[in-house]
């Protein structure tokens, strides 16, 4: 089991596997959140965003009654799926580029202390956008999915000393241009 | 543990040490009570932790949430005999068994053979087995 520990949702999973009406909610409360945050954070869009969590849903319903705990989280394995629908829909865009793209903050804001926290929330936003990609999902991974080293570094395909310098890099960077936030 | 690889971990992983890789807490936590490096370098990562944690996302709607509950599969059902005990299934079985041994012998009892069609059948065989009218009688070439 990657994480070391035995998975925490592969209770809950196998109750999904059964049609368990109870546990599909139960699986919906637990992860939905986690999903569309992840996808607006990778996307900057709401409702890109909500279809990506529910095509994520609709591929975990066809996985559960199959699921085999032991090779992965099923947390990671939904965070695989989530960034690879991600991972299209960033490349659409990009070969379309006639799309209009999502609203963008400029990241050079000068600093405000008078800022209201949306604001602030909005420069951030900003900087971590303006990180080059890899720096950027590990930072959206490691620090706000809060997922470990060894499930990061698995989602993103990477070693884990691979995935801590990308982070490294990644917050000097946001700390240098959000240095008046702290 | 020592300063360098502290303040390396700090800059990676920010200033929470539960979020630190599990193989190194302890060690980390252990040398921080030791270290004030350690403890500066901690506090530094947690400015850029409080940071980062104003960028929330939104919610995920009711309407998305219902239709994804929409989207789950219908619970699998399951037949009584699935959710009968084992006792009960091992007697529906011996059940199972006694009615279809009844059942044979109903049916073997039907298909007995019925002494006035074998009589018609031993008056059929008889003339079968006749010469047919002509055959036999021809004269034998000499």
């Amino acid at each position: 089991m990657a994480g070391g520990d035995a998975d925490p949702d592969g209770e809950l999973v196998e109750r999904v596997g059964r049609g368990d009406p109870a546990a599909v909610r139960a699986l919906i409360a637990r992860k939905l959140p986690r999903m569309v945050a992840l996808a607006v954070r990778m996307l900057g869009d709401g409702a890109e965003a909500e279809d990506v969590a529910q095509e994520v849903f609709l591929r975990a319903w066809r996985q559960a009654p199959k699921w085999r705990p032991g090779a992965a989280r099923f947390d990671t394995w939904m965070h695989r799926v989530a960034m690879n629908l991600c991972y299209d829909r960033l490349r659409r865009r990009r070969e379309q580029p006639t799309a209009e793209p999502p609203e963008q903050v400029d990241p050079g804001a000068p600093p405000d202390r008078g800022l209201m926290a949306l604001d602030v929330g909005r420069r951030v936003e900003a900087a971590v956008r303006a990180l080059p990609d890899r720096q950027r999902e590990a930072i959206v991974l490691c620090h706000y999915q809060e997922l470990g080293n060894i499930e990061a570094a698995d989602v993103l395909g990477i070693s884990v000393e691979a995935l801590e310098s990308l982070l490294a890099r990644g917050r000097r960077t946001l700390r240098s241009r959000l240095g008046d936030l702290r | 543990m020592n300063a360098e690889r502290f303040r390396g971990l700090a800059e990676a992983w920010g200033g929470d040490l539960d979020r630190w890789p599990a193989a190194e807490r302890d060690q980390a936590r252990a040398f921080l009570a030791v270290s004030p490096d350690a403890a500066q370098a901690l506090a530094e990562a947690r400015g850029l932790d409080a940071a980062l944690d104003a960028w929330r996302s939104p919610e995920a709607s009711a309407a998305l949430r219902e239709r994804i509950i929409a989207s789950a599969p219908a619970p699998r059902r399951r037949s009584p005999w699935v959710w009968a005990s084992p006792w009960l299934r091992g007697a529906g079985l011996a059940a199972a068994c006694a009615a279809g041994v009844m059942a044979g012998a109903a049916l073997s009892g039907r298909a007995a053979p019925d002494p006035a069609g074998e009589a018609l059948i031993a008056v059929a065989t008889v003339f079968q087995g006749a010469p047919s009218p002509g055959v036999g009688l021809e004269p034998e070439e000499s």
